[in-house]
């Protein structure tokens, strides 16, 4: 993708004054990121059932906008996270599948006119389908290979309401750096080294989605050059959660 | 907008930045503060009751080369390892044999992993200065992005260093000397913007995907996430110096690795 130099004059202007807003509460949010990986990890060893999760690590909430769609998250991953590798791929499958559907409707929406960005969607879609697979192998018996129904109910009122070329991109944008706050988050509950590498090998993948989707919406440079990856905007399974 | 306006902005940026590192520091040193859990226990959880040295010699394997058993006190005195310096495209591909420095064998995997995403956040930061001084860059976006970038990387160098020391180990505090000695031809030879852009895209993906290929090899769980909270960032500043340089700025479905820089090399 081409950037001009006045996309680019624009997009660094924008960068800089969240550069300055970020530094008061950086150390806070990677303090809490951290917080949370280790008031988590005992209790997964544990073998805590998700109910006494939820005791253990108190209810935090907050939201995040997909598309004009209000979704609740979590703040804190043990009420957020399902106990073992497998429930986790299996719910980042179906998250994966949900892309992948919401990317089909936005195509077959005729919405999408400009013919690079459509290229550019079927190639993301192409990515998603792929990440679901690798996440279905990883989850073995757990995989469901649906998508993720709660999850795409949510976003289906902000697809069906789009109205320009932009509303249906704005939605892919958030799904995308969802996807990467949410595997970010997961990074913090799993345990084995092939679900880690894993989740780590496709996070990336989805933040430059979102960089390139944001390029083309003129999304605000906050969201998508942050100075750190953060799971602000996670997809909450206990919230949505697999089949 | 004009770029008298967009510079202020940097340098006012620069300011606060500045002043606002020492709270960020401070922040950090609690921010790894480990908790009860033993050692042992976190091996356990994370290796499945793996050794550490079983740990190094998988990670050997999957990390592309002798350079972490080396700095993780194998047998071998030496080793050596190849440099992260494939300049994107193909154009002009730099790959050169450099020595593992030996590391002291008491070194964690965690520090030596640290120290290493450290130094390579400080040649990221050199070279984007050299980038900024050299001339070269004449289109004034490209030369502020190279600020803003630069900016995120020595933040991203302190968040190493100061995890580096939590784990116990003394932070690695400038650019790593053996990926700048690969790089030095390429450095050398630059000759315009472009040559300047596509470097600066070999290092932000070589970060990216050292960092990648570092998760599930720290003992201390939370670097997991402190890494790759690091590596999507380098990943959306390689996109966007793609797009700028005209390429494909997803060019694969998974993160890659073939431009991983072994952890130990050059510290």
């Amino acid at each position: 993708m081409d950037i001009s130099e006045q996309a680019l004059r624009v997009l660094v202007a924008q960068a800089d004054e969240q550069h300055r807003a970020g530094m008061e509460s950086l150390p806070n949010d990677i303090r809490a990121l951290h917080g949370e990986t280790r008031r988590l990890r005992p209790v997964l060893s544990r073998g805590t059932d998700q109910r006494r999760l939820l005791r253990t690590a108190g209810i935090g909430t907050a939201a995040v906008v997909i598309g004009s769609q209000l979704l609740p998250i979590a703040g804190f991953l043990p009420r957020a996270m399902a106990a073992d590798d497998a429930g986790i791929a299996a719910f980042a499958q179906s998250v994966e599948l949900t892309a992948v559907a919401a990317y089909t409707a936005a195509a077959s929406s005729g919405l999408i006119t400009t013919k690079a960005v459509l290229a550019a969607a079927t190639a993301f879609a192409g990515h998603h389908t792929e990440h679901a697979a690798a996440f279905g192998a990883a989850a073995g018996k757990s995989a469901t290979n649906k998508l993720n129904k709660i999850l795409l109910d949510a976003l289906s009122p902000s697809l069906g309401a789009a109205t320009t070329e932009n509303d249906v991109l704005k939605i892919a944008y958030d799904l995308e750096n969802a996807a990467a706050a949410t595997y970010l988050f997961a990074l913090g509950a799993l345990t084995t080294q092939a679900a880690l590498q894993l989740t780590a090998s496709i996070l990336p993948i989805e933040a430059q989605h979102a960089v390139v989707l944001g390029q083309v919406i003129g999304a605000d440079a906050a969201t998508m050059l942050p100075p750190f990856e953060t799971e602000t905007a996670f997809v909450d399974p206990a919230k949505f959660p697999v089949g | 907008m004009n770029h008298d306006h967009i510079r202020r902005e940097a340098r006012a940026s620069q300011a606060e930045h500045d002043a606002a590192l020492p709270l960020f520091r401070n922040a950090l040193t609690r921010l790894f503060d480990r908790d009860s859990r033993s050692e042992a226990e976190t091996s356990s959880l994370l290796l499945g009751g793996l050794t550490r040295r079983s740990l190094f010699h998988i990670g050997g394997v999957s990390l592309a080369g002798a350079a972490l058993l080396a700095a993780c006190g194998s047998d071998a005195k030496s080793a050596t390892t190849s440099a992260v310096a494939t300049t994107a495209g193909g154009v002009a591909t730099v790959s050169a044999t450099v020595p593992a420095t030996m590391a002291v064998p008491a070194l964690s995997s965690d520090v030596v992993i640290l120290r290493t995403a450290s130094s390579i956040e400080e040649l990221a930061v050199a070279a984007y200065q050299i980038a900024i001084d050299s001339g070269l860059v004449t289109t004034g976006a490209v030369a502020d992005a190279a600020k803003l970038f630069q900016s995120q990387h020595m933040e991203h160098s302190q968040l190493f260093q100061a995890a580096t020391k939590q784990a116990g180990g003394s932070p690695f505090t400038t650019a790593n000397p053996a990926v700048l000695k690969a790089l030095q031809p390429t450095i050398a030879g630059l000759k315009d913007e472009q040559g300047i852009l596509m470097l600066a895209l070999d290092l932000e993906l070589a970060a990216a995907q050292t960092y990648q290929s570092n998760v599930g090899m720290v003992t201390d769980l939370a670097l997991n996430k402190a890494l790759m909270s690091v590596g999507g960032v380098e990943a959306r500043h390689a996109a966007v110096l793609a797009g700028v340089l005209g390429q494909n700025p997803v060019p694969l479905s998974f993160g890659g690795a073939t431009k991983v820089i072994a952890a130990g090399t050059g510290v």
